[in-house]
């Protein structure tokens, strides 16, 4: 009898809720390319688990950021 | 009145005191029409992330300032025709302060509350999530 599995999968967190970051600006290259990886593209919520209110301003700020070439809109 | 902030790329190719030109050209609108300046950053010579007309980089220029939406279409407008700025944005702040004030205040308060009627709840216990939805 072999007993099922157990899998430990850690909680996600969000980040701007833990470090209370209030305002996520377009300006801030360093903290909003955390969230996009190689082929920049906007990390999905369920891979990066930001909270849903926080996930739509980072979406706001790095498209603002990506019109003022901060950001690439691709790469490679 | 509102709070903007002017973001605008000026070629790299450009000297120097062409940047300083287009700023004072752009702080006299804002000040001829009623605006106020609060703050103009130069900040120096970035890559950019993708090509803009050929460009590679550029000199990056931040205004912040105080100003009617008139003053800043003039402004928009002036940019565009502007020979040397490859690329502008134009972001409303205002709105984006008052969240975060509010939320400021609202956490304050929060702990203010809690630090008064028991104190066995200390700042690492509270709820992160549930504050940002409220405060939304």
């Amino acid at each position: 009898m072999a007993a099922p599995k157990q899998y430990y999968r850690r909680k996600k967190v969000c980040k701007f809720c833990v470090e209370r970051i209030d305002s996520i600006n377009y300006k801030d290259v360093k903290l909003l390319s955390q969230f996009v990886p190689e082929r920049a593209k906007i990390m999905p919520r369920r891979i990066s688990g930001v909270c849903s209110p926080h996930q739509r301003q980072l979406n706001d700020a790095i498209k603002k950021a990506r019109n003022i070439a901060l950001l690439p809109f691709t790469s490679e | 009145m509102r709070n903007y902030e002017i973001m605008f790329i000026v070629n790299p190719n450009s000297p120097e005191d062409e940047v300083d030109k287009i700023n004072s050209q752009i702080e006299g609108i804002i000040t001829a029409g009623g605006g106020k300046v609060e703050k103009i950053e130069k900040m120096g010579k970035r890559k950019l992330a993708y090509e803009i007309d050929r460009n590679r980089e550029g000199h990056y220029v931040l205004i912040v300032l105080n100003a009617n939406g008139d003053i800043v279409r003039e402004c928009e407008r002036r940019l565009r025709v502007t020979e040397g700025v490859i690329k502008y944005i134009t972001v409303r702040t205002d709105e984006e302060v008052r969240r975060f004030e509010k939320m400021k205040s609202f956490r304050q308060k929060r702990a203010a509350r809690r630090g008064s009627s028991h104190s066995r709840g200390t700042a690492v216990e509270e709820l992160p999530e549930q504050i940002a939805d409220e405060a939304m």
